[in-house]
């Protein structure tokens, strides 16, 4: 019974998702489950908890679903990749607005008050129109974003937000599983828009987590790096 | 005969309403106050028919509030008392007079007639000018005049519907200056004790804490801290320039700039593999320029420094003037929206027959002859006055001083460019896409200026002509650039900024914000130099260099009657009472506008009786003693803060 079931889940990841799980992963998953659990919410429940895992142990790698060994080739000016390949983001960056800026206002957001026009206001926890929950400091216009995906290989390629997609965003969960299909590449990066890239879904809790708490540092370390330069 | 015993709040307010309504035959008497008259004359009002009339006035507040004796010395009592200290209410030394002469003339009369400014400050004065009245007659009936300029007509109309003072707008003054009494009293004692003598300061440094003056100094010092602390980053972006019909157009990139330079390369590069451009539309659209809202006293002090060069105490100490004479509204109101009632037609016919060499008169007779067009709507109504406008044509030879002449232009020249069309123009975009990045380029063409005519101070030229572009046509361009820049830090604080950013956040009313900038320069907590970099006899060249703002300069940065590139700097002793404040009672936030925005929410509360006068001391009271508590605790981490922050003046 177990072998099967766990050929029909893939299938069906494969089919609904473009994801194929990798065969351990998809095993350990299924003995931590009550067999009599119907298909429907198994599959529900495994494709929950591949969002939520590190791609290179979830996904199971193939020839299609990875970047290329090329990829990293920065002679190549331009060339196309068909894919369907599968990738979580690991890293996002705002490349729209300047690091101060960025830093002036997550600090700010860190201490409740975000400016509404002049008026500095002070937003209490939860209230309706805050459309920024986390305090992250979330502008109204931001990107586009510089992103970095990881395969389930774990190889690791730049990607630009080209035109931007909903979902991306500084706000964003880190981990989150994106499907690429016939995206250009140029000089070694990904160019995404709407029509190339599938937002999937997903978070790596203790990547997202420590994306949050290194991202004032960082923000700090790269402006500090700026000062010595200039 | 029933007499009249009128009570203005300046004596040229009493001078000009007694000729108004005397129709210039009134009697001088002397008081036994030098700056006082009381004038005389019979008049027939409406609902008390002919009547015996006394004119006089007080000069604003009469009385003061203060501690009890027992508490006055700093010595004799620990700041901390002072939130529960007894008050009292005394006459001020030299303004005995002006009350013993309401006494006396309220004697024999009937009716008191307040002819107070209508305002809070104005509804609370009235109370004070009711008591000294009730003292000399305990029966005296009280009214109240509701006027908001000194034109004659508006003036005999309020002389005829007279109105009860407003109780509860009264309530709010009083409860504001207790609190400022208390609040300002404890925690000034406080930090001027345990700093005295201190890092340079004087045995008996000042160092006072105002619940306006410290959100006021915050913004100077958030600025100062956000350009001390400016890191210039580095930019790129994409430029492309065609040339047709002799004419060379840049095209400038949809996405600005990017701070990512690898991006930029590739984008740049993918351009370049594409052989031609794509004219993806040419719009040419309808736009306007709009006219200027009716005018607000905030309005005013900020345009004043921008355009007139006068820092907002001389703009007002101006307008106050024009008022007092007759030729402009009250110049204290929120309200940027015209009542259907006032007749704009009229004032604009006042301005038409300029013999005074303004050089409005063609044009006002034009908006008479049919150019006229209804002022847009603001979103404020103070419900008390209108905006500031012009009652009275006054030649220029006329007016007092330069200052006047300035702001009287201005008022005049706003108030018939609000009674004008907005400007209209056309502007023409033409966006293109080259290699999958979109450019775009527009031009503007001026139709019809309309108010830009009467208003210098707005400029909207016409730009350079597009070449004709057809949408769907391809063409080569001539250049295409990547190009570099750096961020560049902001400016230091300007007045009109400081301004909008105090209105913006409830700091101050339009009466204060004025006397609040003041009073942060007084104490040498900030600076105002001049900011074009340019060094002015006195200012050496202060705050351009980073991390500087010593105190060495004492007054000398203070630049007079310079224009509106002046800018705020911190002394190293306003830093550090921020950083102090903000180490110490973080959550209180008392350099941010939070507290006082609160304070000020509740005063127009119990105007409008949703709140108790007691309660709002109250609570408010208990904030205040939690941060007192907290820094009285903390004290040597406030010093020590101190101590670090104004560290840097020591090297300096």
């Amino acid at each position: 019974m177990a072998p099967s079931l766990a050929i029909q889940i893939s299938g069906h990841l494969v089919s609904t998702k473009s994801i194929l799980p990798s065969q351990t992963w998809l095993a350990s998953f299924l003995s931590t489950q009550k067999s009599n659990l119907p298909f429907q919410s198994l599959t529900q429940t495994a494709l929950f908890r591949l969002l939520a895992s590190e791609i290179t142990i979830s996904v199971q790698p193939t020839p299609e679903n990875i970047f290329p060994a090329t990829i990293h080739d920065l002679e190549n000016r331009s060339s196309r990749l068909k894919g369907p390949v599968v990738a979580q983001i690991v890293d996002i960056e705002d490349i729209g607005h300047s690091k101060l800026f960025q830093l002036d206002a997550l600090e700010s957001a860190e201490r409740g008050e975000k400016t509404k026009g002049k008026e500095v206001i002070r937003v209490i926890p939860g209230e309706q129109d805050d459309n920024d929950p986390d305090n992250l400091g979330l502008t109204g216009a931001s990107g586009p974003h510089k992103l970095l995906l990881e395969d389930a290989n774990g190889t690791r390629v730049y990607a630009f937000e080209f035109k931007p997609i909903t979902g991306v965003g500084i706000g964003m969960n880190i981990g989150t599983k994106v499907v690429i299909r016939d995206v250009k590449v140029v000089r070694g990066v990904l160019m995404l828009q709407p029509g190339n890239t599938t937002m999937v879904g997903g978070k790596v809790e203790e990547l997202h987590k420590n994306w949050r708490e290194e991202r004032k540092g960082r923000l700090k370390a790269e402006i500090e790096a700026m000062k010595e330069d200039g | 005969m029933v007499k009249v015993l009128c009570v203005a709040e300046k004596s040229s307010v009493a001078k000009a309403v007694a000729g108004h309504l005397s129709g210039g035959r009134f009697q001088t008497r002397q008081t036994g106050n030098k700056y006082i008259r009381n004038y005389d004359f019979d008049y027939k009002f409406n609902q008390w028919d002919h009547c015996e009339v006394t004119m006089t006035a007080v000069q604003g507040h009469t009385e003061e509030i203060d501690f009890v004796d027992r508490f006055r010395k700093w010595s004799d009592c620990d700041p901390v008392e002072l939130f529960d200290a007894p008050i009292t209410k005394n006459i001020e030394k030299d303004k005995r007079s002006i009350a013993d002469n309401i006494q006396k003339e309220a004697r024999n009369a009937t009716i008191l007639f307040i002819w107070t400014d209508c305002d809070r400050e104005g509804e609370y004065i009235g109370t004070e000018v009711r008591t000294f009245a009730k003292r000399g007659n305990p029966n005296i009936q009280v009214k109240r005049a509701q006027f908001s300029n000194i034109e004659k007509s508006h003036v005999i109309r309020a002389a005829h519907n007279p109105k009860d003072l407003d109780e509860r707008q009264a309530l709010a003054v009083s409860a504001r200056m207790e609190l400022d009494l208390r609040i300002g009293a404890a925690l000034t004692r406080f930090q001027s004790l345990k700093l005295q003598g201190r890092w340079g300061l004087a045995g008996d440094a000042l160092i006072s804490y105002g619940s306006c003056q410290f959100p006021t100094l915050g913004f100077v010092v958030e600025r100062y801290m956000r350009v001390k602390n400016f890191v210039p980053e580095p930019f790129w972006s994409l430029k492309l320039m065609h040339t047709r019909d002799g004419t060379s157009t840049t095209y400038n990139w949809d996405r600005s700039r990017l701070f990512d330079r690898m991006a930029v390369v590739l984008l740049f590069e993918s351009c370049m593999s594409s052989p031609d451009a794509l004219v993806k539309s040419v719009a040419r659209k309808p736009t306007r320029k709009y006219k200027p809202l009716p005018l607000t006293t905030v309005e005013l002090q900020k345009q004043g420094s921008r355009f007139l060069g006068m820092n907002s105490q001389r703009v007002m100490k101006a307008a106050e003037g024009l008022y007092t004479s007759g030729f402009i509204s009250y110049p204290r109101t929120e309200t940027d929206q015209y009542d259907q009632a006032v007749n704009l037609q009229a004032l604009i016919g006042k301005q038409t027959n300029d013999t005074g060499g303004w050089g409005w008169g063609d044009y006002a007779t034009g908006l008479l002859d049919g150019a006229f067009e209804q002022p847009r709507r603001g979103k404020n109504n103070d419900k008390a006055h209108p905006p500031i406008h012009p009652v009275a044509y006054a030649a220029s030879a006329a007016l007092a001083d330069a200052d006047q002449r300035k702001v009287y232009e201005f008022v005049v020249r706003h108030f018939l460019a609000c009674c004008s069309e907005d400007a209209i123009g056309e502007t023409t975009t033409v966006n293109i896409d080259y290699g999958g990045e979109g450019f775009h380029a527009s031009g503007l063409t001026v139709l019809e200026r309309n108010y830009l005519d009467v208003y210098p101070w707005d400029r909207w030229e016409s730009s350079q002509m597009l070449p004709r572009y057809q949408e769907g046509e391809r063409f080569v361009p001539n250049e295409v650039t990547m190009t570099d820049g750096k961020t560049s830090a902001p400016g230091y604080l300007t007045e009109p900024e400081l301004i909008a950013l105090m209105d913006a956040n409830g700091i101050g009313t339009d009466a204060t914000m004025a006397e609040h900038i003041e009073k942060i320069q007084q104490r040498e907590y900030v600076f105002c130099i001049s900011g074009g970099g340019k060094s002015t006899g006195t200012s050496r060249g202060r705050g351009r260099g980073r991390g500087r703002g010593g105190r060495d300069a004492g007054g000398s940065g203070r630049a007079e009657g310079g224009g509106g590139k002046n800018v705020f700097v911190p002394s190293n002793l306003g830093v550090a009472l921020v950083e102090a404040y903000d180490t110490i009672a973080a959550e209180m936030s008392l350099s941010r506008p939070f507290l006082r925005k609160e304070m000020e929410v509740n005063m127009k509360r119990i105007c409008k009786g949703e709140l108790a006068r007691e309660d709002v001391v109250h609570q408010c009271l208990e904030q205040y003693r939690g941060v007192y508590a907290r820094v009285s605790q903390h004290l040597s981490t406030y010093r020590e803060t101190e101590a670090k922050a104004r560290h840097p003046c020591v090297v300096d």
